[in-house]
């Protein structure tokens, strides 16, 4: 390395800076991060400079987005676990919607709310076991078997509940817990934040997260090592069906009540955001920091796009594109990786 | 003759319906011994390694470790007894780092089951550095995605390395390899062996296997039709047992 020194220092920073920069593009949300850190510069700086246009950085914008961050949060972090670990799941929407309409009823009907939440979540975890037992038993593409609980579940609401509207009046104390502020922060995200980091431990730090990255990266490699892939992938099924319902809790203690309609689309937008995060369809690869930066992205340009007083379908649009530069863009570091 | 062999199979047949995979199959691999397992394309080459490596069980025979008569129900079983495959596209995971491939399975975790993160590299870092000599592998936190076909099979064989495997079944190991790689992946094998560790070639390349392996055993239609020390035979003449039978 001796000769490098007696360069002149300009190309020695440059060469530095460059592989700064490659190093970030190489980490597992590094692109993503970029994206998302250049988007948020260019809000606050608009937003600092035109604070009566553009009210990017008032109160009650940072509410609107805390408020909106936690649903599609929790979704996308189930989903995402069962993506990496090469599993769909498609009827996260209409579980959220299912396990929030119970709640609901049920405290309607006297219970608890923190009872009722917990027996929302275990319907979520039970639904998800289906979906992957009838998957993992019948060696059935998840994409199908979960497109087929979508449809179900959502008929199920309407059976069930009917197309109205249910009321949820739970407990002050569990209100205050879900969409109450603490130090001036939404309670909902304070919950998503801990839910990132809990994930965070379990797929990166945990020895479960190993095998989940090993079942989707590499299953005949892992049932080879020893891994049980078929207990591996259950258990991101259940955990992607109990996050769907955790999502039910947070939106309904924030609205006050369920919409049966309430969760259409939102299956895909959960996956949308594990694409954007940099997430692999085909599993294996991804990271908790990517699906978070995905959900937040998401949840920023729409913010934006409604402070421009931009019309709905621009949204749509604009993450369209986005999903589909992500994809790409994800495909040509998958294609370096397995030259 | 006295100490037992490390792993001897008696007529083992395996049928999967009205398939006939494995007919009375019988042989042994000793200590310190590299043994090619030979024949052409659907021998029952591969059927023989899945039923070692404890994936497939044999419909009527039974295995002997140590002299002691066992059956290998599953992976961890054949593990236990100390043998390990390598498979022909390398069981490794491309998106996660060689760290954590060797460790894949068999994870250092505290009571939590959380991973020990720098003791599994520093490990994973001394076995890269000693265990076995690969070029171009300056860092365990690469990942397996970014490394050559023989690099990868270096960090395969140095997972069994490090986890005390006696036996190697290296299956189709120089399929992938360059010419290069595959010289310093027989060296290899070569160096196990003065360790005291066994490997099985399971190849139809008889030139690789003739250079490294002390004995063959040839396979044809799902049995053995010959087995025969290296010192007793010639490339020719093993060549026409794959080729004839």
């Amino acid at each position: 390395m001796t000769y490098a020194m007696t360069d002149s220092a300009v190309p020695k920073s440059r060469t530095k800076k460059q592989s700064l920069l490659k190093q970030i593009m190489t980490m597992p949300a590094g692109a993503i991060l970029l994206v998302f850190a250049t988007l948020q510069i260019v809000c606050i700086v608009g937003a600092l400079a035109y604070p009566d246009d553009f009210r990017y950085l008032s109160p009650q914008n940072l509410t609107i987005l805390m408020k909106a961050i936690p649903v599609l949060g929790c979704l996308a972090l189930g989903a995402g676990i069962l993506m990496i670990a090469g599993e769909f799941d498609l009827s996260v929407g209409s579980v959220y919607t299912l396990t929030a309409v119970l709640m609901a009823s049920l405290v309607d009907g006297g219970m608890s709310a923190f009872i009722a939440a917990p027996l929302g979540i275990l319907l979520g975890v039970m639904i998800g076991l289906l979906n992957g037992t009838i998957t993992l038993r019948l060696g059935l593409p998840s994409f199908i078997v979960t497109l087929g609980g979508l449809l179900f579940w959502r008929g199920a609401v309407l059976l069930y509940n009917g197309a109205v509207q249910v009321r949820f009046d739970p407990e002050p104390a569990f209100s205050s817990l879900f969409a109450g502020t603490l130090l001036g922060i939404n309670a909902a995200f304070i919950w998503i934040v801990l839910f990132v980091v809990g994930f965070y431990l379990l797929l990166h730090r945990h020895k479960f997260g190993n095998h989940v990255f090993a079942t989707g990266g590499n299953p005949a490699a892992a049932t080879a090592i020893g891994i049980n892939t078929d207990r591996v992938k259950l258990v991101a099924f259940a955990i992607a069906g109990g996050m769907a319902a955790v999502a039910g809790i947070i939106a309904t203690a924030r609205v006050g009540s369920v919409q049966p309609g309430q969760g259409a689309g939102l299956e895909l937008q959960a996956i949308a955001a594990c694409v954007i995060g940099g997430l692999s369809l085909r599993g294996g690869r991804g990271s908790i920091i990517g699906i978070f930066l995905g959900v937040m992205l998401i949840h920023t340009i729409t913010d934006v796009l409604l402070l421009l007083r931009a019309p709905g379908f621009y949204l749509d649009m604009f993450i369209a594109t986005l999903i589909v530069i992500a994809a790409a863009f994800n495909h040509l570091i998958e294609r370096r990786g397995t030259a | 003759m006295s100490a037992p062999n490390l792993l001897e199979l008696h007529n083992i047949s395996k049928s999967f319906g009205a398939l006939t995979a494995l007919r009375d199959l019988s042989f042994h691999i000793g200590s310190s011994e590299v043994v090619g397992l030979l024949g052409d394309n659907g021998a029952g080459k591969s059927t023989t390694v899945n039923l070692i490596s404890g994936i497939y069980k044999p419909t009527s025979g039974y295995l002997s470790v140590d002299g002691e008569k066992t059956l290998f129900t599953c992976r961890s079983d054949s593990a236990d007894a100390g043998i390990e495959t390598i498979y022909q596209n390398t069981a490794l995971v491309d998106s996660l780092s060689i760290t954590r491939n060797i460790f894949m399975g068999r994870e250092r975790t505290d009571a939590f089951g959380f991973l020990k993160q720098v003791e599994m590299r520093d490990i994973a870092m001394e076995v890269l550095e000693k265990a076995v000599h690969i070029s171009g592998i300056d860092s365990p936190d690469k990942l397996v995605g970014d490394l050559s076909g023989g690099q990868k099979q270096a960090v395969a064989i140095a997972r069994a390395v490090f986890f005390k495997r006696r036996v190697l079944l290296l299956d189709e190991p120089t399929s992938a390899l360059s010419v290069r790689e595959t010289e310093a992946l027989l060296a290899q094998v070569l160096k196990l062996k003065a360790e005291g560790v066994s490997s099985v070639l399971v190849t139809h390349n008889l030139y690789h296997a003739y250079q490294v392996c002390d004995r063959f055993v040839i396979m044809s239609h799902g049995t053995k039709v010959f087995d025969v020390n290296k010192a007793d035979t010639t490339i020719s003449q093993l060549t026409e047992y794959v080729v004839l039978t």
